[in-house]
């Protein structure tokens, strides 16, 4: 994985994803995952899954922000799906820290909504 | 235009009553707090301190800003659910504290108590007690005048919330100065007024000659853009202003729900004589108060005077019979204003059929005198509605009233709007005019200018709905 | 020291906790502002009530809904002629609102009876109106009314009417965010599922979080028309109260204000799996990205870009007009939260407009987290400003219109700073394409206006020309 593409696409997911700021933990973690899943399947071409509710509307985010790759970063278009595995991974682990583990955000963690 | 009713042979009968619901649709004042807040803008280096809920302090701010196009500041104790359950004391010495702190010109503190923190009981008196010595410890060099200002929102309404701060300031500065050397001066309050009102009585007073101060004194409540970007928006009445009031001449009280309680109190403590008169609406009301200004001071009514109400005359008798005379007007809002602005209705041959005035003071205004003065004049009936709200205006006109103008504050636009009667904005609020608080309503330029304002509104009504708009082909 | 200790702060060193200057390579995990918490008496906050953020923000907004406040008259004159949100049933919601007058014996003896009568009489002299919404206030929940009780029994010999309680005093929370979220979750327990209404499309949704300021919500509403979706409730924006009870029909939840209903849209997911889509609805490329979502969720995408490229064709001339005389203005936002990190990105990309300072009245730390990581570097984030601090942000930033209130508005017009409206607009709906563009047309407006320019001069100083102003035609 390359480091730049990494900040690259953190950068955008920053600038435009207002999915990563859902208001607690468990659901930031979900749409993370979610939405990721999605946009590593897209990349690499594979059927993205529509099964409920709830995958199409990950779908509807991870394709925005798939088109957007594409679009913005010239390096997207040669990317092998190793990459794509590590850019993702990457991505989510620095989303999971910046937006849950070390968030200081005092009302990820309350149990009612 | 004109409809000449026959006249009808029985007795007209003026009737006072309450409104007959529980609740309000639309009412036509705030509550007390929201008064206070506006007597205690009044005053130079002052910044009032709500005792309750940020929303008691936030919209009444922007109310403020609505009416006047300025800003004005108000703060608050942000009373918060612990507070609620132990009480705010804390909350209070704190806010002091750090308004002292942080506006170093701040001479005046109303604490002002809401339905909240009356409710919970905090003890104010008490409180400023504490804080007297916290801001003497902190600032030896300072006075800072700290006034108790009780106004629990289920009483009265902004109206007596206004009178109740004003008496509290009056009371906690005076008392601290105690009566001094005589001043010779006039001490005039005008009620709730606009700036452009207190501009004409300050004219009024330099015509006579006569050395007077206005409480509060808001000209600056109209505020310039100036190039070195200063603001200059805010009371110009200043606590040496307030602490001289009690070696005053004498005090003469425009406003009876808003201005009397104030120089009874200083009849009472420093035995300066109490005038009270109408607000003077209309020619005879001023009159009343120029003739008064002059028997109190010894001054003469000078000339220009004497031009200024023959300009004023000769501008409403082009109006009165020809377009005013036997149109049936609705008024609604502060109760001198309303009361005021009927006697002046009634100068100009306009018939106040309907008058709206608010909050629960309903045994004060039986015995207004003039209520009793209406039923001596008029030759048509006169329903006086008190603790009123403006759905009582809007049923009224739904279930058939005829009227041909109404008469009040902006908050009752929609009635006007929705049952197309051409609408004159007076009192406050009147946020969906512009400038008028800019205007005088009071005294002869005050009148003229007002049938001047109610003569054109008609006759853009007239134009705009095709109604013998071609009187005017030829005027 | 990123998070800022501002000069007129030096006796309440804790703001510093609520002002944060961002700089490069920072991030919210060590720098993130305080938020939702406590004012300090006396410093002038900008912020209302819970109370108003139930009833003015929110409830208030519905066009077939009794909004009867119980309690003195103020908290119904106060949350009355202050906003601007009309509706396309003549306004009765912007005409009317309802108190129940309590006075002093109401506070001794309880105020329940009181309320009782007021609800009657309302219902009976708008016989038309069906519905309610009734309110607490700091005295009633103070002596413990019982309005729950109250309206049950109303209902029960009114079966006719259907009447919502919302128990939020002013003095409960810190702001008018605790209101927001009392309406939100009440609404859900009690409300939401106990109606059906006719589903008319194979694409239906709620669109939660637009309260219709100077028609937003209709304006957005062609675009869903013309997409061909069923919207079955606004939240509440031209809204009406059956609608909000018909929310579980809906296939998807399209939040725009997170902030003040992001709660009824966490509630639908959780108790029903409507999921939540958060999007943008001011700014070109964020209303775009917004509707290709909502559309590659239905699989309608080509009608999704059929009917973006229609706007585009027919607005983004004229905004890009503006943007040419806007690129590299400074705007400062000070509103209430949601509408700092809304804006601050939009109006960047679309106009060219550097974001210099934001305040936020009543956003949480979530806010912050969102409006931090899509802003600017050199920008200030507040909580909770007042009025000091602007002045001396304002010193700081140098900005060149400030988006904010009418009060603060006035404020700033004495430092020669134009105001537009960041609340209830001047010129508005700001929403969509077309209200981008009136944003836009607003701020160009604001920016270029004369007298901004002639207030400098001080006549008596020679050597200073009055300047003559040339503007481009809009």
């Amino acid at each position: 994985m390359s480091q730049s593409h990494l900040d690259d696409v953190f950068a955008y997911t920053e600038e435009r994803c207002l999915w990563q700021f859902f208001s607690r933990t468990w659901d930031r973690e979900e749409n993370i995952e979610g939405v990721l899943n999605q946009v590593a399947r897209l990349l690499t071409g594979q059927e993205p899954v529509r099964d409920t509710p709830q995958e199409r509307l990950f779908y509807a985010d991870a394709l925005t922000m798939t088109n957007d790759i594409r679009e913005r970063f010239s390096w997207a278009s040669q990317i092998t799906k190793e990459e794509v595995d590590s850019l993702i991974s990457g991505l989510k682990a620095r989303l999971v820290d910046v937006t849950i583990t070390r968030s200081t955000n005092r009302e990820l963690t309350h149990h009612l909504y | 235009m004109s409809n000449c009713d026959v006249v009808t042979i029985t007795p007209p009968d003026v009737k006072l009553t309450p409104r007959d619901r529980e609740g309000i649709i639309n009412p036509m004042y705030d509550c007390q707090p929201a008064g206070a807040q506006y007597a205690g803008i009044g005053i130079k280096d002052c910044i009032p301190l709500v005792h309750g809920g940020q929303g008691c302090t936030m919209f009444v701010r922007l109310l403020f800003a609505q009416h006047f196009k300025e800003n004005f500041d108000i703060a608050s104790t942000s009373l918060h659910e612990e507070s609620a359950v132990f009480g705010g004391a804390k909350r209070v010495e704190e806010g002091v504290l750090v308004l002292a702190r942080r506006y170093p010109n701040l001479r005046v503190i109303p604490i002002i108590t809401t339905c909240s923190t009356e409710v919970i009981g905090d003890d104010i008196e008490g409180i400023i007690r504490v804080c007297n010595k916290l801001l003497e410890a902190e600032f030896p060099e300072r006075k800072i005048y700290l006034a108790p200002v009780h106004t629990p929102s289920f009483k009265g309404s902004h109206v007596t919330g206004y009178a109740e701060c004003v008496k509290s300031v009056f009371k906690t500065i005076t008392a601290e100065k105690g009566k001094g050397e005589a001043t010779g001066k006039l001490n005039i309050f005008p009620g709730w007024v606009n700036p452009g009102d207190v501009v004409l009585l300050k004219r009024y007073l330099k015509e006579m000659g006569v050395e007077g101060t206005i409480f509060m004194d808001t000209e600056d409540f109209d505020s310039p853009m100036l190039p070195n970007k200063s603001i200059e928006t805010h009371g110009r009445t200043t606590i040496e202003d307030i602490a001289d009031s009690a070696n005053a001449l004498a005090s003469l009280a425009l406003a009876r729900y808003e201005g009397a309680t104030t120089s009874e109190l200083l009849k009472k403590t420093y035995d300066v004589p109490h005038n009270l008169v109408n607000t003077p609406y209309g020619i005879k009301n001023t009159d009343d108060m120029l003739r008064k200004i002059a028997d109190l001071t010894g001054k003469e009514i000078p000339e220009s005077l004497v031009h200024e109400r023959g300009i004023a005359l000769d501008a409403l008798a082009d109006l009165a019979h020809m377009f005013f005379a036997n149109k049936k007007v609705a008024i609604f809002g502060h109760p001198d204003m309303v009361l005021g602005m009927a006697q002046f209705c009634m100068e100009i041959e306009l018939e106040p059929v309907l008058l709206l005035i608010g909050d629960d003071q309903g045994n004060k205004y039986k015995k207004d005198p003039r209520i009793q003065e209406l039923r001596d004049a008029a030759h048509f009936d006169i329903d006086i509605v008190h603790n009123a709200d403006l759905w009582e205006l809007e049923k009224r006109i739904n279930n058939g009233l005829k009227l041909d103008l109404i008469m009040g504050h902006s908050k009752g636009r929609y009635v006007a709007i929705e049952a197309n009667i051409p609408m004159v904005r007076v009192g406050f609020p009147t946020f969906d005019r512009a400038g008028l608080y800019r205007k005088p309503s009071i005294g002869y330029q005050g009148a003229m200018e007002l049938a001047e304002t109610i003569a054109n509104t008609l006759f853009a009504h007239m134009e705009y709905t095709r109604n013998k708009e071609w009187l005017l082909n030829t005027w | 020291m990123p998070m800022v200790l501002l000069e007129c702060d030096k006796d309440i060193p804790d703001r510093q906790k609520h002002i944060y200057l961002k700089a490069p390579n920072e991030d919210t995990r060590e720098f993130l502002p305080i938020a939702n918490a406590a004012t300090i008496p006396g410093t002038l906050s900008e912020r209302g009530c819970a109370f108003c953020g139930a009833k003015l923000v929110i409830g208030g907004v519905l066009k077939d809904t009794i909004q009867m406040i119980h309690g003195p008259l103020g908290c119904a004159y106060d949350t009355w002629h202050t906003k601007r949100y009309p509706t396309d049933n003549g306004h009765f919601n912007m005409k009317y609102v309802w108190s129940t007058d309590m006075k002093e014996s109401h506070v001794v003896f309880g105020g329940e009876k009181r309320l009782e009568k007021s609800i009657h009489e309302a219902f009976d002299e708008m016989p038309d109106i069906k519905r309610m919404i009734v309110y607490t206030t700091c005295p009633t929940a103070l002596i413990g009314d019982d309005i729950k009780a109250v309206t049950k029994k109303v209902m029960k010999e009114r079966p006719e009417v259907d009447i919502f309680t919302v128990e939020c005093p002013g003095f409960s929370g810190v702001s008018q965010s605790k209101g927001h979220h009392v309406l939100n979750i009440g609404w859900i327990n009690e409300k939401v599922d106990t109606m059906e209404k006719e589903i008319t499309s194979e694409y239906t949704m709620n669109f939660i979080g637009d309260f219709n300021i100077q028609g937003d919500t209709q304006l957005l509403q062609t675009y869903w028309d013309r997409l061909g979706i069923q919207v079955v409730a606004h939240f509440t924006g031209n809204g009406t109260y059956d609608d909000l009870r018909c929310m579980h029909q809906a296939q998807l939840n399209v939040v725009n204000c997170a902030r003040s209903s992001g709660y009824i849209a966490n509630e639908l997911k959780k108790r029903y799996g409507i999921p939540r889509l958060d999007i943008d609805s001011w700014g070109f490329s964020y209303m775009a990205e917004g509707i290709r979502k909502i559309c590659a969720f239905f699989g309608i995408e080509e009608k999704g870009e059929a009917l973006i490229a229609e706007e585009y064709a027919k607005w983004k001339p004229k905004l890009d007009w503006y943007k040419e005389r806007l690129q590299g203005k400074k705007m400062a936002i000070w509103t209430g939260g949601p509408r700092l990190w809304h804006w601050t990105k939009s109006v960047e990309d679309d106009l060219g407009i550097q974001v210099v300072a934001m305040s936020s009245k009543f956003g949480h730390e979530e806010d912050f987290e969102k409006v931090i990581a899509r802003g600017k570097e050199g920008t200030y984030y507040i909580d909770d400003g007042n009025e000091l601090e602007f002045f001396e942000i304002i010193d700081l930033v140098k900005p060149d219109v400030i988006f904010t209130g009418p009060r603060v508005g006035e404020l700033v017009k004495k430092l020669h700073i134009p105001y537009v409206n960041g609340h209830g607009y001047h010129n508005g709906p700001y929403m969509g394409f077309e209200g981008f563009v009136n944003l836009a047309r607003d701020t160009y407006n604001a920016v270029h206006n004369p007298l901004r320019h002639l207030a400098g001069v001080d006549i008596r100083d020679r050597s200073q020309e009055t300047p003559v102003i040339v503007r481009g035609a809009a």
